[in-house]
């Protein structure tokens, strides 16, 4: 699954380690997200979305590049 | 034990808690094995050397109390990690018990005669071994 992670983390100047200290998930979790190798649980999703400030679809793409629902 | 214990309470993230909190229970775990399988042995070898078939059993299954303790400590991190890191962990140990079953009754099929007899404790030492290298192999799946 894409997601924004990245930017809005960079957007905030956080670090990995920082985002995942928010988010209270190991770093590893974070790299694997941002990787888009581990599509999150929908409490994880609403976790950023929270640390964030906007909406769960704002922060992560259900649609891979071909159009397709991921998973 | 004050001072891990200490260090403990300083940090936020439950993930990191729950990890340091496993490498103590892991460790104390570990020298209470040590410490109980030199007892054991110690006992059956001395004071107890002519004791009845019962208290020899109980002694010598003694040591299995610290390798509860690793399995407790190990369901409590599971259960206090995050939920990628706990995929990984259920991952691996479905393929190492996949993998030490399939060793184990391809060994069973050939030994006797064949092969020598191998003891129980194999079935045990391959299951970790598998355990740890099949735990390499899924964490490179979230690279």
């Amino acid at each position: 699954m894409k997601n924004r992670l990245k930017v809005l983390r960079a957007e905030r100047d956080w670090t990995q380690a920082d985002l995942a200290d928010r988010a209270g998930v190991a770093r590893q979790t974070i790299v694997a997200l941002e990787n888009g190798k581990y599509s999150p649980s929908l409490v994880l999703a609403y976790r950023f979305s929270r640390i964030f400030g906007r909406p769960v679809e704002e922060i992560f793409d259900p649609q891979d590049e071909d159009g397709e629902a991921n998973e | 034990m004050d001072y891990f214990l200490a260090m403990e309470s300083q940090i936020v993230n439950p993930v990191k808690r729950a990890n340091r909190r496993y490498f103590i229970e892991f460790g104390v775990a570990m020298v209470a094995y040590v410490v109980v399988i030199f007892a054991s042995r110690w006992l059956l070898r001395g004071p107890m050397e002519h004791a009845a078939g019962g208290w020899q059993i109980a002694i010598a299954v003694l040591p299995v109390i610290p390798v509860v303790l690793v399995f407790a400590a190990v369901v409590r991190l599971l259960r206090a990690t995050d939920e990628l890191s706990r995929q990984i962990c259920v991952d691996s140990l479905a393929i190492a018990g996949g993998v030490t079953a399939l060793l184990a009754v391809t060994y069973g099929l050939i030994e006797g005669g064949r092969l020598p007899h191998l003891s129980a404790w194999w079935t045990y030492v391959t299951f970790m071994a598998t355990w740890g290298v099949a735990s390499l192999f899924v964490q490179r799946r979230y690279r």
